[in-house]
């Protein structure tokens, strides 16, 4: 009798547990599942279909995807080849920018607290305004840029920044840039200050320089932090969306779109959602098939 | 912001001759029988505010409208005067309206409408943004109410909002494409008059362009503007029946006198008669740039009217014509890119229906009227009384529209949504030089859905 | 140079170096020095310029910023220009929004975040680690992948009489529920961080003292992630404060609106009068400059806390 009571007692206890544990998971499962989960599934299920967002959709199977590529006012290789060319920049401008500074301030430098706020300062402002900010140096009658190069007598170098359409794309790029170097260098700075100083010591008594010290010791133990910071360049270059709608909308003449910005045409200027989630469809495939691909090529190179 | 012109813009009207209206494609159906005895009985008298119905049924009803009319709006008045009026005479008609910005209104009325949230009476553009409204049953027809205003409203004006032969909208102005021209710098090379014929008109832009003046001003950031050159180099070079027949679906894009025209138009681009800058500037921007005198045309509608006849230094030196015949085997002066679009409907789920309908129709009248005495529109009613205050640019424009015969809708609002972007997308392109008119038709045949 | 460095060096006393200077064994050319110097310096100003600039131009008239003194520091003060945001530019009521929006966001998301973390850090079951990987799918999935289900959603439950009104489109709510999922995965990473830090004993003492779950939960775990409030809230601060993309689709009237859309709309008002724009960049972006004056150590731990560990 002893026995049957203690086993109740425990199976009714685990099911107290359970039920603890799925309250306390609930409030995060709700939110995870109805806006990060769900709307994954839907939108592919949505991708399938041609559906102006209120009344019934119509199945179309794979015909959004086959248009994406096909319909020449839809400028899906455009805006993939510029996201290309901004994850280009960003893994081979700014990273190694950001890694140098990081091993820099890294290497217990006179005003290294300073530098390290002022270098990341950028990142913490909106990048509306930056947008803005950077849209008041470009302008061609009054901007800053226009303006110095006047001022230096290169005034053969002033060009319509966010209009042409060589320096569009460019125009982009640098504010891009600009922002997130810091957000980089935080990362790795936190892994180079997490290298053991003796490991430092130890080269250094070997004969090691500074800079040698920081290619053969600092960088191969940060590997994984470096990692991250490629994959976070090239997925943050595939859903660039707040400079690009500030600076150029897109243009001149739709030679600076990105997916996002497809992606928000589609649904408000075209009312067409079914295509709008096979842009979301897409673009969530490129992002975790760059992240794998990323993340097979440093094992590789561990190997 | 492409919709900000098409606040103002409107649908070119159907043809005088043949109804061609948008998604229809008989003649409007003959309405059946009177309207119901509780209407109002509403004076039909073009007297504009000393208006003396008064409604048969006195019961107090509220009715509601929403549009875009802002503080900023260049109808703004003509909206609040007007409502004054109707006010003053249907005291017993409580009148809410609320305006919005013009770029979340139309994400507001389509979810008024799958909500059939919709207010009483509710502004719209016609043609095909109207149109799916329609086809979704959400709207009350204006047929039987119309029958009371048939001759104060020419039902020409009602072309782009009639769908299967009947009426859903109410036109509140018009506005066609005018060429304006800043005489000053059309005089210092030697231009008396804006050219009457092509040749002439290019021979006057080289002529600028020696003297150092930028022929056209065009914001090339908002493709709406390159559309206003274009589409006028289009009809002048195909006729507006051939044009009317593609933007309205009923013809191909695979048409070698679209090709040609293009081409016409991308030569202006290639020879350099836009502003190189302009590609970076808002309508706003360029406009100012106009009136400062930096560019020696502007071709942009005739809402413009108004804010150019409110700049007294420049007034004097404006003058407004019609873009001459390209190819005089088809186009014709007497064509005019434009209509009626701005446009009020009513919402079938309106509880009192037929007396919105019947608010709206005389609402759009008074609106009609004001705009016009304020110059920011041309009358799509039938103009009546003292009109001569209106501004010498809108007499200008009306007389150029007395003389006319057919209206091309403007194509980014004669077709529907995806469509004007395709069609659009192409045009950024032609003006980019990156396709030319054998491209823009092979692309436009492929992807207009 | 180096190497001459090395070939003196090699037999010097470096072992008595060693004891003095850990990190100066081989003295750096001070040439080296200075130019890594220049660099930094730069580089620190190349970040400076535009804050400043920003703040200088928001001062000015229009006949500053455009002739007159482009560079330098008002002549005038143009405290007006502050004024002309507020008023005309409803920046005031814009930011309202965002700090109502943040906080509701954050809140949700910290109360969702130490709850998940409890019952996947602290209660043995079966499927923990799997539901941490779960959640930490999160951290990759793209904002872009909701906006459209979401906005449907949305639209269509603001169809509805009274839910409509708190939930639809053009509500707080329609923010402040997709703000709060984005930050979770990164709140649920740095939540557990922190909670792994708390020894298991006391979760013992409480058992002991006849406490169950919830009330450990209660009375001795939450006092105790206080840190790791802060790290949370600061990062969730960054994410709603300067969210765009969401805020511009789902709000689509002037009252709801946030800053990042407000300062847009702003611009688009006063093309060609700098002054206030600046004035409202300034706005939206002091708030955040002066949080991180005084939680920098905070803010810097919660970016690296993604990366370090994820």
């Amino acid at each position: 009798m002893a026995k049957n009571k203690t086993m109740n007692h425990k199976s009714a206890t685990n099911w107290k547990k359970g039920v603890t544990i799925f309250l306390f998971l609930l409030p995060a499962l709700l939110l995870f599942i109805s806006v990060l989960i769900a709307p994954i599934a839907v939108s592919i299920y949505r991708s399938l279909q041609d559906w102006n967002g209120f009344s019934e959709g119509t199945f179309i199977g794979l015909k959004n995807y086959k248009e994406l590529f096909t319909n020449g006012s839809i400028k899906f290789m455009v805006a993939l080849k510029n996201s290309m060319i901004l994850a280009f920049f960003s893994v081979f401008v700014q990273l190694p920018l950001s890694l140098l500074l990081a091993l820099l301030l890294g290497r217990k430098i006179k005003g290294e607290r300073f530098f390290l706020s002022v270098y990341f300062m950028p990142v913490l402002i909106s990048t509306v305004v930056i947008g803005q900010l950077w849209l008041k140096i470009y302008n061609p009658d009054y901007g800053l840029l226009n303006r110095m190069l006047d001022a230096l007598n290169l005034s053969s170098w002033k060009h319509v920044w966010v209009g042409e359409v060589g320096y569009a794309l460019g125009a982009i790029l640098v504010p891009t840039i600009w922002q997130y170097v810091g957000y980089h260098m935080l990362l790795m700075y936190a892994g180079v200050k997490g290298v053991n100083p003796d490991l430092r010591e130890a080269a250094m008594l070997d004969g090691a320089t500074n800079w040698q010290v920081d290619r053969y010791v600092v960088i191969p133990i940060i590997k994984p932090i470096i990692k991250v910071s490629v994959i976070f360049a090239v997925t943050g270059s595939l859903k660039t969306y707040d400079l690009v709608r500030i600076l150029t909308e897109g243009g001149p003449f739709q030679t600076t779109e990105v997916p996002s910005t497809l992606l928000e045409n589609m649904l408000f200027l075209r009312n067409r959602y079914g295509m709008g989630s096979t842009i979301s469809v897409m673009l969530i495939v490129l992002c975790f098939a760059f992240a794998l691909l990323i993340s097979a090529a440093f094992k590789e190179k561990d190997n | 912001m492409k919709m900000k012109r098409l606040v103002s813009t409107l649908l070119a009207g159907a043809m005088a001759l043949s109804l061609v209206a948008c998604g229809a494609t008989e003649a409007p159906a003959a309405t059946t029988e009177a309207p119901a005895a509780e209407t109002k009985t509403e004076e039909a008298a073009p007297a504009p505010a000393d208006t003396t119905a008064e409604a048969t049924t006195s019961d107090a009803i509220t009715l509601d409208m929403w549009c875009i009319a802002t503080e900023s709006d260049s109808n703004r008045h003509a909206y609040e005067a007007a409502i004054a009026d109707m006010q003053a005479a249907y005291p017993d008609i409580t009148f809410n309206w609320e305006a919005f910005e013009n770029q979340s209104y139309k994400t507001k009325i389509k979810a008024a409408v799958s909500a059939d949230e919709l207010p009483d009476i509710f502004f719209t553009w016609s043609c095909a943004f109207l149109g799916d409204f329609v086809d979704a049953g959400k709207v009350y027809c204006l047929d039987d109410e119309y029958q009371n205003w048939k001759d104060e409203l020419p039902e020409v004006m009602l072309g782009n909002t009639t769908y299967n032969g009947k009426h859903y909208g109410v036109p509140t102005t018009m506005n066609i494409v005018g060429l304006f021209a800043n005489m000053d710098l059309l005089k210092e090379v030697g231009y008396d008059e804006v050219p009457g014929t092509y040749e002439d008109f290019l021979a006057c832009c080289d002529a600028l362009k020696a003297k150092g003046i930028i022929p056209f001003g065009c914001a090339g950031k908002e493709t709406w503007c390159v559309t206003e050159y274009l589409e006028s180099v289009i009809e002048k070079s195909i006729g507006a029946d051939e044009l009317n027949d593609i933007f309205l679906g009923k013809a191909t894009w695979n048409n070698e006198g679209v090709a040609t025209a293009v081409d016409t138009f991308q030569e202006l681009v290639t020879n350099g008669y836009f502003d190189p800058a302009g590609v970076g500037l808002t309508n706003d921007e360029v406009k100012a740039n106009f009136m400062a005198g930096k560019y020696a045309f502007y071709m942009n509608g005739t809402w413009n009217c108004a804010d150019f006849a409110a700049n007294e230094e420049f007034f004097p030196k404006v003058k407004v014509a019609e873009f001459p015949v390209v190819d005089s085997a088809k186009g014709k002066l007497g064509q005019l890119i434009g209509g009626p679009s701005d446009t009020l409907a009513v919402a079938a789920s309106s509880p009192n229906a037929e007396k919105a309908a019947a608010y709206a129709m005389e609402l759009g009248k008074l609106i009609c009227h004001y705009g016009y005495l304020d110059g920011c529109g041309l009358p799509a009613w039938i103009p009546y009384g003292d009109t001569s205050s209106v501004n010498g640019l809108t007499q200008a424009v009306s007389e150029i529209c007395a003389n006319a015969d057919s209206y091309v809708l403007f194509g980014d609002t004669a077709m529907n949504a995806d469509d004007a972007q395709t069609y659009l997308s192409y045009v950024d392109q032609v003006y980019g030089c990156q396709v030319d008119g054998a491209g823009f038709i092979a692309g436009l045949a492929a992807d207009i859905r | 140079m180096e190497d001459t460095n090395k070939k003196t060096k090699k037999n010097d006393s470096s072992k008595i170096h060693f004891e003095e200077e850990r990190y100066t064994i081989k003295k750096t050319n001070p040439a080296v020095k200075v130019v890594i110097f220049v660099f930094l310096g730069i580089w620190a100003f190349v970040n400076l310029f535009p804050i400043y600039f920003m703040f200088t131009f928001s001062l000015k008239s229009n006949e500053e910023i455009f002739g007159k003194n482009v560079i330098g520091l008002p002549n005038e003060w143009l405290w007006s220009n502050y004024a002309a945001a507020m008023k005309t530019g409803n920046m005031g009521l814009y930011f309202l929004n965002s700090v109502l929006v943040t906080v509701a966001a954050t809140a949700i998301t910290v109360i969702a975040a130490m709850m998940a973390t409890y019952a996947i850090t602290r209660i043995k079951w079966k499927l923990s680690s799997t539901t941490n990987s779960f959640f930490m799918l999160g951290l990759t999935i793209p904002l872009q992948a909701s906006i459209v289900p979401v906005y449907v959603l949305l639209s269509n439950v603001a169809k509805k009489p009274v839910i409509g009104g708190i939930f639809g489109i053009n509500t707080y709510a329609s923010l402040i529920i997709p703000y709060a999922a984005f930050t979770l995965a990164m709140a649920i990473l740095i939540s557990t961080g922190f909670m792994v830090e708390i020894p298991y004993d006391l979760d013992e003492a409480a058992r002991i003292d006849g406490c169950g779950l919830w009330g450990t939960f209660f009375k001795i775990i939450v006092p105790l992630m206080k840190p790791a409030l802060s790290t949370i809230g600061v990062y969730s601060y960054l994410q709603c404060w300067n969210e765009f993309m969401f805020a511009n689709v789902f709000i689509s009237d002037s009252v709801h609106r946030t800053l990042p859309v407000g300062i847009k709309a702003l611009s688009g008002q006063h093309t060609t009068n700098w002054g206030p724009i600046g004035a409202a960049l300034c706005i939206a972006t002091f708030p955040t400059l002066l949080v991180y004056v005084f939680l920098s150590k905070r803010i810097q731990e919660s970016f690296i806390a993604g990366a370090v560990k994820g």
